[in-house]
């Protein structure tokens, strides 16, 4: 069964009379942490991914009047951080090398009680960096955010079946590159 | 047999992306086979953990550092004001600019030398002359220094050019 994408508080998207930029402040309450998240997952650098995030949200306040609400702000602002990490990685040519996958600072220290689960995690963290853009953006919006496969692929403008065989390749990928770990430690 | 073809769909029915006609003989392959049941296992491992990255919460710094740079970016007037919320400050510049350039506030300038009536030397009668003269005059005069300076010479003209009157008037040091 195919999960139903998280709900986004569309009430905000609502307040059509409460004037543009009390509407655009509520569409970034909302979903600004998804957005950092993504840019986070997609990038794998801390300030490359603020830097992605704050440009999203610039480019939203922009096109707040055109964007097509029928189609929701959600896959808007989707397809649009994708495509702002894709141009920050490529500006930057930061290639996510194994040694440079940072690691996202995480303030909750009981997650990483039992020591193996930890590693395990870091595998399968650095194991995204490792994969390729498009494979990478597919598996961050189905399998972290959530997205059913219909919207990754409107999102990423590409046919479902091309999504599919994307994220199948990414998990198979994940996998090995977590096996790999474990055989190495 | 050969599990490498099955490969592929294992990865998909581990995340419930798997269409429903391919469902179902992967799942007659699954009951039958001990190493694509392990793999299945793997990757449904794989998937709890992307679950868990998932729901790693992001700092809270760098939340609001996002929020308030992209605000301050946005909190710039828009060039595309509209021009009736600028009425109230131009109806506010006219209005003092009226009021400053109306006759009652405008610099005082120093009268054209009126000439004083024709006056016959046995008729002048400095008393209603001078005092206007005097004030013009004391107007524009430099400011007078501390100590007195020499006496100030007011001339008076009148129609008749032989006719010029001299008038000298000492000048006070300030604060008298």
């Amino acid at each position: 069964m195919e999960p139903e994408g998280i709900a986004l508080p569309m009430t905000v998207f609502e307040r059509k009379d409460s004037g543009e930029r009390a509407v655009f402040e509520g569409i970034m309450t909302g979903c600004q942490s998804r957005v950092l998240r993504v840019a986070l997952r997609l990038l794998h650098h801390p300030q490359d991914a603020q830097d992605a995030a704050q440009e999203v949200f610039l480019r939203l306040y922009r096109h707040l009047g055109r964007i097509d609400r029928e189609r929701g702000y959600e896959a808007w602002l989707f397809r649009v951080t994708v495509n702002v990490c894709r141009d920050i990685a490529r500006r930057r040519r930061r290639s996510v090398a194994l040694d440079e996958v940072s690691e996202p600072p995480s303030p909750r220290p009981d997650a990483y009680d039992a020591a193996a689960r930890a590693q395990q995690r870091e595998m399968v963290r650095r194991g995204l960096g490792r994969l390729g853009e498009k494979e990478r953006a597919a598996l961050v919006l189905r399998d972290l955010e959530g997205l059913p496969t219909r919207e990754v692929a409107r999102i990423l403008g590409s046919s479902e079946n091309t999504v599919r065989s994307q994220i199948s390749t990414a998990r198979l990928k994940l996998r090995d590159f977590a096996n790999s770990g474990r055989t190495r430690s | 047999m050969n599990c490498a073809k099955w490969e592929a769909e294992i990865a998909l029915y581990a995340g419930g992306d798997l269409p429903a006609r391919r469902v179902a003989p992967l799942e007659n392959h699954l009951a039958v086979c001990a190493r694509c049941r392990a793999l299945l296992q793997d990757l449904r491992a794989g998937q709890a953990l992307l679950a868990e990255l998932r729901d790693d919460p992001l700092p809270p710094a760098m939340l609001a550092r996002v929020r308030a740079n992209v605000l301050a970016e946005v909190g710039a007037p828009r060039p595309s004001r509209p021009y009736w919320k600028l009425a109230p400050a131009a109806a506010l510049a006219l209005a003092l600019a009226t009021a400053l350039l109306s006759p009652r506030h405008r610099a005082v300038e120093p009268p054209q030398p009126t000439p004083a009536a024709p006056v016959r030397m046995a008729e002048a009668r400095p008393a209603e002359v001078v005092p206007v003269r005097h004030r013009a005059l004391r107007r524009h005069r430099r400011p007078p220094a501390a100590k007195s300076g020499p006496p100030l010479l007011v001339q008076f003209v009148t129609d008749d050019p032989n006719i010029v009157i001299y008038w000298l008037v000492d000048q006070k040091p300030e604060g008298d």
